[in-house]
């Protein structure tokens, strides 16, 4: 009978005590193996669109200008409930867009000081709905959606969809989170200087 | 003075003449000036995302990668999809993971860098991948995990924008409250959000 060079050689497996160091040579290697299959995977599924992605968005950013959304800053430290969507809602979405975490909690400087925890409690948790469509505001944690979102491509779904109502839901989910800590803000605020005032 | 007119005259026609020149060669610096700008800001752009790929994403990458290698190969991955899975794949499980995250104390220790809600992003999104937990808990679950978001940084966040000592000692304790309130809030929008999300399949 041939032995035909491209027929498997069925070797019995190694014995003894080469045998198990053998087998736990190759086990400990599959280890390191399975995270490189699944390292050149993100490389290759991830990388190349997040670039392209990356590069365009910060050329607008850049061309564009962060001194244009200030003024968005000014109008939202107005008083009056219709200035609340301002304050929570697109001066918080613009901030992150444009100046990126950690940067866009400045843009509370604009706001009274009784604004300023729920803007920034606000715009914190903007960082992450908006990564499904623009990675660029926050390349450093984007895997608390890549994470979940490579399980969906995993299946072979699309991602759009998910993307998008992350945003969404996240939008609602700062308007809510910006005026309940702001209500939470006055109180403390007013508890504060009660007991000061007892205090003196 | 008909010299002085001719003279005129012809200072005219040179000056009309350079004037022609002059104007052309500024269009040409102005287009060249644009260009040149646009180029700039788009090779700016670029060094910028390699930059920010080379030192945070690729990092991350490779950590993900071996904790993913090592939660996959061991089985240590089914371990704890019997443990995740079924927390993770009812509102009420999420809610429970969202309101431990969210407890004031617990929310500042897990917020740093957002690894922890990256890690558990991971580990879930394999459990997604390997059908343990079905896709439309996808939404709820990414606000479940990561209602501790910038509890670590609220002092410095504050202080970015210039806030008074006053504003920070109420500020603290008002959003580490707030997010026991929102928190699961967030979990039960994203929940209801997500109904008609990849239910086709």
């Amino acid at each position: 009978m041939y032995v035909l060079a491209a027929e498997t050689p069925n070797a019995e497996d190694p014995t003894g005590f080469f045998g198990v160091l053998a087998h736990a040579a190759e086990w400990f290697i599959g280890l390191f193996q399975a995270g490189a299959d699944n390292f050149v995977g993100l490389l290759v599924g991830i990388i190349p669109l997040l670039i392209v992605l990356l590069t365009a968005v910060n050329a607008l950013v850049r061309a564009i200008g962060i001194e244009r959304i200030e003024r968005f800053g000014e109008m939202a430290a107005r008083p009056g409930i219709q200035w609340y969507p301002v304050r929570y809602l697109l001066l918080p979405v613009l901030s992150v867009f444009f100046l990126t975490n950690p940067m866009c909690y400045t843009m509370g400087r604009f706001l009274p000081e009784k604004y300023k925890p729920a803007f920034y409690d606000s715009a914190v948790s903007f960082v992450h709905p908006i990564l499904g469509l623009f990675p660029h505001a926050n390349p450093g944690e984007l895997f608390v959606y890549y994470g979940i979102a490579a399980g969906i491509t995993t299946l072979g779904l699309g991602l759009g969809d998910l993307a998008v109502r992350f945003l969404l839901v996240g939008m609602v989910v700062i308007l809510i989170r910006g005026i309940v800590t702001e209500l939470i803000t006055a109180r403390l605020l007013a508890r504060n200087t009660r007991t000061e005032g007892a205090l003196a | 003075m008909s010299t002085s007119v001719e003279e005129k005259s012809t200072g005219n026609a040179g000056s009309s003449g350079s004037s022609v020149l002059g104007k052309a060669s500024s269009v040409l610096v102005r287009v060249g000036k644009a260009v040149g700008g646009v180029v700039g800001v788009l090779y700016q752009a670029g060094r910028d995302t390699i930059d920010t790929v080379i030192r945070n994403i690729i990092p991350f990458m490779a950590f993900v990668s071996v904790i993913v290698g090592i939660v996959n190969y061991t089985g240590l991955g089914n371990v704890l999809a019997n443990f995740v899975a079924p927390l993770a794949s009812s509102l009420i499980g999420l809610l429970a993971i969202c309101i431990f995250c969210a407890i004031p104390i617990l929310s500042p220790v897990l917020g740093p860098g957002a690894v922890i809600a990256q890690v558990v992003g991971v580990l879930l999104g394999t459990r997604i991948g390997a059908g343990d937990i079905p896709p439309q808990y996808a939404l709820p679950a990414l606000f479940a995990i990561n209602p501790q978001v910038g509890c670590d940084f609220i002092p410095v966040g504050l202080a970015l924008g210039e806030a008074e000592p006053e504003t920070v000692e109420a500020g603290v304790p008002a959003v580490l409250f707030s997010r026991l309130i929102t928190g699961p809030l967030a979990v039960v929008l994203a929940y209801f959000a997500s109904f008609g999300l990849y239910s086709s399949t």
